[in-house]
């Protein structure tokens, strides 16, 4: 029961990354009807920018010596009498890194954005009103060059970054075993579930929500009452990025940096069709399934059978609802 | 200038290549086949090798994209089933057939696996198209390669070691180098063009192009979807499986991981490269695909000269070309290399009195 | 008779054999071409990236020293992103284009095993690698393929002994989900059962990008005295590692060849403070800072200042790079045996030279005389890190298993 619980909660943490990044996938599918195959790419690049900023930039010559390691006199006179692997040590050394943490997530954030924003305005725009087809292969094309484009850029090598929130050890016994926890990822998980909060919320009652809403409904009834379709695009788009930026750099800390990072969107991809293409409900539904069935797998089978879980899981309820949990069913005309 | 065709009975319309310039054009690049194991060196037959077993896949593709209008992006599966059926196979019926005959039943059996796992596969095809068959294509591919790397099927498959192959053996001849076997190759793959496109002046081929262009149009006509959805999926499974089972042959090990999803993005690449929804496509996709890389290589391997600098960006930008290719033909030539063919033979014909 | 062609020909071929056709046959390339992959991306480019520049230096030596048998060698190297298709692929091309091709060299467990069933008859070449699987020591199925040092099986064996010796009772194995991490597993199983310890755990992960929290709470509920990782080469073994320390578990790590570069451990240490301190594991080799150099690790140095100056490897070669230089040694040194006997450069030659190599001084490399058999040579030594001093330092004497 306690191995049960342990793992449990391993699902919940990972299957709230997944949602943030699903997220982004569901956004953009709502206002552009385009599903992002490359988005795992996307949230790569997002690491990769976080990496750029909170480890190599704080580096360069140019760098004030606050921003690779801040710390003032206090904090140091504290941590001399600490044990190495303490709870306060921890949050110490958080605190130290807490500057180029900051960097690294605004710099990630940014050029994120922007690239988000090239992808639209070159790729997807043109493709407008194209087939499902053109959509999805153009988007699997992408993948390659994104690929290919950050191992030009960065060396393909998994490297350190400062995790976001303190990493302290969480440590206790239920039903008689003993539970571990990473405080840093209760953080992310917190992170995570808030951002996904903040987006539903937004679609949902700001006037930017209601234009993606109404383009979602139909697009040139939307065109036709005044809202410009292509900004709705473009926000669409720097929101999966942005939200790809942070899951990037909350997967970067917790499994370390690598090109092996794209292939989270094909998992997420499969937990996207499975909750449905334009539900968040459903999709927050599946990725916590997702990452608690995982997780338990991983426990009762072993990491190799984790690996296929959204796969079969997506399977099956396409299988038996074909537009997911609680998609809403697409109604084609002849 | 040729105006129009003039058929005087139905016989000469319903043939397969229906004027004397495609039999002629078929005759030479047989000739030009023939030409490449007797002249060629190890390198040239080495890659009309891997074109050949390529483009037998991508021909399968072809059927359940581009005549079909099916999503797939798991045909690497069938290959991979292909593959492993030929070896499990000739491990299993080794001592009970001969071994001049075995190769001569273990291809229609991959090929017979294959078509059976398509129709397997194809199963979600009747209740989601588009974008949700993609995923689901997608995800039987990994649960393919999975099932292939589980230990508990090890002993048949290999496991994640990878299994040895066996060699083809025709009636006592045994295809020991790569040059016996590309004969082998390449007369299935010349079988399997013209069988492509003979299947579209049938009744099943056109109830294939009925359902692409519209499904429930082609569901009012007459054709059921159920039938004719599943058939594609088994008739394109079953020309990857045949790709599968010269792949198993022409290597003499394989491995799960050669049949991952990359391979079937490249089969799906190559036939927009090409042209969707035509014969010819996936020869110019095909010869597109394998020959970019292989230039990008060669490139880099003259500039570089064994050193390897150079060689640490030729992978990424390998990659980057094929992600580019994909774009650029959705872009700017949706209809592939054939497209722009079909426009310079059309000027060519016109010439000089119209252009385009 | 009449004199037609085939006649001449047949007759000309027979006169050519009676006047000395060996030397004929034998006429002296202006260059033998040793061809390699490595990893230069992929998962495993950082090791690969630091191989290539040793190959390189291996070439301007060899050829310092009159190549083989008078005859300058040239080394390229080609990428394969640790895919074995790929090095297959390489190795296919270079067969085709490089007519003197005498020897290979690939780069992961999973290609050797992969290219093993086709170095047959004109396909066969010497061929050494980065791996050190257990399947590649076996000279009667794979006479061309070799290890310069204990395969990972050993290692194991070793390290399981180690456990053993130390009054050890649990021990837990993590893997990468590839051949180069599964090779050991099932000996590993069997040979801890015979020495009494109990595998609580087995958990294959991810090579790069694992689920590192994942894989550390299976450990701490495994309640694991020891662990072995095997499988990982710069990445997830020291988040592993790292994630364990910070919940405090008293798992004692070890780890194989790949998981002992001192460079590696130095950046972990620099970026996540001391907790590799009392890692263990096999290494075959002499760290190239080892007090005792020998003349050829000096010679090495020598070159490396002026010839990598203001790069990683002015002043170190990683274990990686004395792999690979080792493996081409011991290559080029059968193939020179093969020469000096006026023999052809083929693959069964230089395979039959390999099983000449007894007692042999490497000059550096192991601290005692080693010998090749079975396609490999089971020397090496245990070493453990210290946060402190930084280095890798031995633990054990030299021994052969």
């Amino acid at each position: 029961m306690g191995q049960f619980l342990q793992f449990t909660i391993n699902g919940l943490m990972s299957g709230a990354i997944y949602a943030l990044i699903a997220v982004g996938l569901v956004s953009v599918f709502k206002a552009t009807r385009v599903v992002n195959f490359a988005h795992g790419y996307l949230i790569m690049f997002g690491a990769y920018f976080y990496f750029t900023f909170a480890v190599l930039v704080p580096q360069m010559p140019f760098a004030p010596e606050w921003l690779q390691s801040w710390r003032p006199e206090w904090m140091l006179a504290m941590r001399a009498d600490l044990p190495m692997f303490s709870p306060m040590a921890a949050v110490l050394d958080w605190m130290a890194n807490l500057p180029r943490i900051l960097l690294g997530l605004a710099g990630a954030l940014v050029c994120n954005a922007l690239l988000g924003l090239l992808i639209e305005r070159a790729l997807m725009r043109p493709l407008m009103g194209q087939s499902v087809f053109a959509m999805i292969m153009l988007t699997v094309g992408l993948i390659s060059i994104l690929s290919g484009a950050a191992q030009l850029i960065w060396t393909s090598d998994a490297e350190f970054v400062p995790a976001l929130a303190p990493n302290t050890p969480i440590r206790f016994e239920m039903f008689g075993a003993n539970i571990f926890l990473f405080g840093a990822d209760l953080a992310n998980m917190a992170i995570a579930l808030l951002i996904f909060l903040g987006i539903v919320a937004m679609v949902r009652y700001t006037k930017s929500g209601v234009a993606i809403r109404a383009t979602a409904e139909d697009q040139s009834t939307a065109y036709s009452m005044g809202i410009s379709v292509p900004t709705v695009f473009s926000r669409a788009w720097v929101l999966a990025s942005t939200t790809g930026a942070i899951a990037g750099a909350i997967l970067a800390t917790r499994n370390g940096i690598s090109p092996a990072l794209g292939l989270f969107g094909f998992s997420v991809l499969a937990i996207v069709l499975m909750g449905g293409l334009d539900s968040y409900l459903g999709v927050f539904i599946a990725a916590m399934a997702v990452g608690v069935l995982e997780a338990l797998t991983q426990w009762k089978l072993g990491g190799e059978w984790a690996g296929i879980v959204p796969y079969v899981a997506v399977l099956i309820v396409i299988l038996i609802r074909p537009h997911g949990l609680l998609g809403s069913k697409e109604i084609e005309r002849i | 200038m040729i105006t129009g065709n003039l058929k005087t009975s139905y016989r000469a319309d319903e043939q397969v290549l229906n004027n004397r310039w495609k039999r002629g054009f078929v005759l030479a690049a047989i000739a030009g086949l023939a030409a490449i194991p007797l002249f060629g060196n190890n390198y040239i037959v080495l890659i009309a090798c891997q074109m050949g077993i390529m483009l037998i896949a991508v021909t399968g593709v072809n059927v359940v994209i581009g005549y079909t209008g099916l999503m797939s992006l798991g045909h690497a599966a069938f290959v991979a089933i292909g593959a492993y059926a030929t070896v499990i196979f000739h491990n299993a019926a080794g001592g009970v057939i001969p071994e001049s005959l075995l190769t001569l039943v273990a291809i229609p059996f991959a090929v017979v696996v294959s078509a059976l796992a398509g129709i397997i596969v194809g199963l979600p095809s009747l209740r989601v198209k588009g974008l949700y068959l993609a995923v689901a294509t997608l995800s039987a591919n990994f649960i393919v390669i999975f099932l292939i790397e589980e230990q508990l099927f090890a002993p048949w498959t290999g496991g994640m070691n990878g299994i040895n192959t066996p060699t083809a053996n025709l009636l006592g001849w045994e295809l020991s180098t790569r040059r016996e076997l590309f004969w082998l190759i390449a007369v299935l793959a010349v079988l399997a063009l013209l069988a492509a496109q003979n299947l579209f002046r049938t009744r099943v081929g056109r109830a294939f192009i009925a359902i692409r262009d519209r499904d429930y149009s082609a569901e009012i006509l007459g054709i059921s979807l159920y039938r004719y959805k599943l058939m594609s999926f088994a008739i394109s499974a079953a020309y990857c499986g045949l790709a599968g089972a010269l792949f198993a042959y022409f290597y003499a090990r394989i491995l799960p991981e050669q049949f991952d999803l990359h391979l079937s993005l490249m089969l799906v690449a190559a036939i927009i490269v090409g042209g969707m929804g035509r014969t010819m496509g996936a020869v110019y996709g095909v010869i597109i695909i394998v020959m970019v890389p292989e230039v990008i290589k060669v490139v880099f391997g003259a500039l570089a000269g064994g050193g390897a600098e150079l060689a640490m960006i030729r992978a990424p930008i390998q990659e980057i070309a094929f992600g580019a290719l994909i774009v650029g033909f959705l872009l700017f030539e949706p209809f592939g290399i054939n497209q722009i063919i079909d426009r310079a033979l059309r000027a060519l014909n016109r010439w000089p009195f119209a252009r385009g | 008779m009449r004199l037609n062609r085939r006649h001449f020909l047949a007759g000309s071929a027979a006169a050519t054999a009676t006047l000395g056709a060996p030397a004929l046959l034998r006429a002296q390339p202006s260059e033998y071409v040793i061809a390699s992959s490595l990893p230069l991306t992929g998962p495993f480019a950082t090791a690969g990236q630091m191989v290539a520049p040793a190959l390189r230096m291996f070439e301007a030596l060899v050829n310092e020293d009159g190549g083989i048998g008078g005859v300058p060698i040239r080394v390229t190297a080609e990428d394969s992103g640790y895919v074995p298709a790929n090095a297959l692929a390489n190795y296919q091309r270079a067969l085709a284009t490089e007519p003197n091709l005498i020897m290979y060299f690939g780069d992961s467990t999973g290609f050797m095993k992969l290219v093993a069933p086709e170095l047959r008859g004109e396909n066969a070449r010497l061929m050494g690698s980065t791996s050190f699987a257990s399947e590649l020591s076996d000279p009667a199925n794979n006479p061309y393929q070799y290890l310069p040092g204990p395969s990972y099986e050993d290692q194991f064996d070793i390290l399981l002994q180690q456990i053993a010796d130390e009054g050890g009772s649990t021990v837990a194995f993590i893997f990468s989900n590839t051949e180069f991490g599964r090779d050991p597993i099932a000996h590993g199983r069997a040979r801890a059962e015979e020495l009494g310890l109990r595998v609580v755990l087995e958990e294959a992960t991810r090579e790069q990008g694992a689920d590192i929290p994942t894989h550390v709470t299976q450990l701490a509920q495994s309640g694991a005295e020891f662990c072995i990782l095997q499988g990982y080469v710069t990445g997830v073994w020291p988040q592993l590692i790292g994630g364990a320390r910070q919940f405090g578990l008293p798992t004692r790590f070890m780890g194989t060849f790949w998981g002992m570069e001192n460079a590696i451990a130095d950046r972990v240490t620099a970026e996540a403070g001391p907790i590799l301190d009392g890692y263990a594991g096999v290494m075959p080799y002499k760290y190239f800072y080892d007090p005792e150099r020998g003349p050829v690790y000096e010679r090495y140095a020598t070159f490396q200042k002026t010839a990598f100056a203001g790069t990683p490897l002015e002043n170190y070669m990683p274990t990686w790079g004395l792999q690979a230089l080792l493996s081409l040694t011991i290559g080029v040194e059968a193939l020179r045996k093969v020469a000096d006997k006026g023999l052809e450069l083929s693959a069964d030659n230089a395979a039959e030279a390999l099983s000449e190599l007894r007692d042999w001084d490497t000059g550096g490399f192991f601290g005692v005389p080693v010998t090749m058999e079975a396609n490999k040579i089971g020397t090496g030594r245990v070493y453990q890190y210290s946060a402190e001093t930084r280095l890798f330092t031995p633990t054990s004497d030299w021994f052969t298993v």
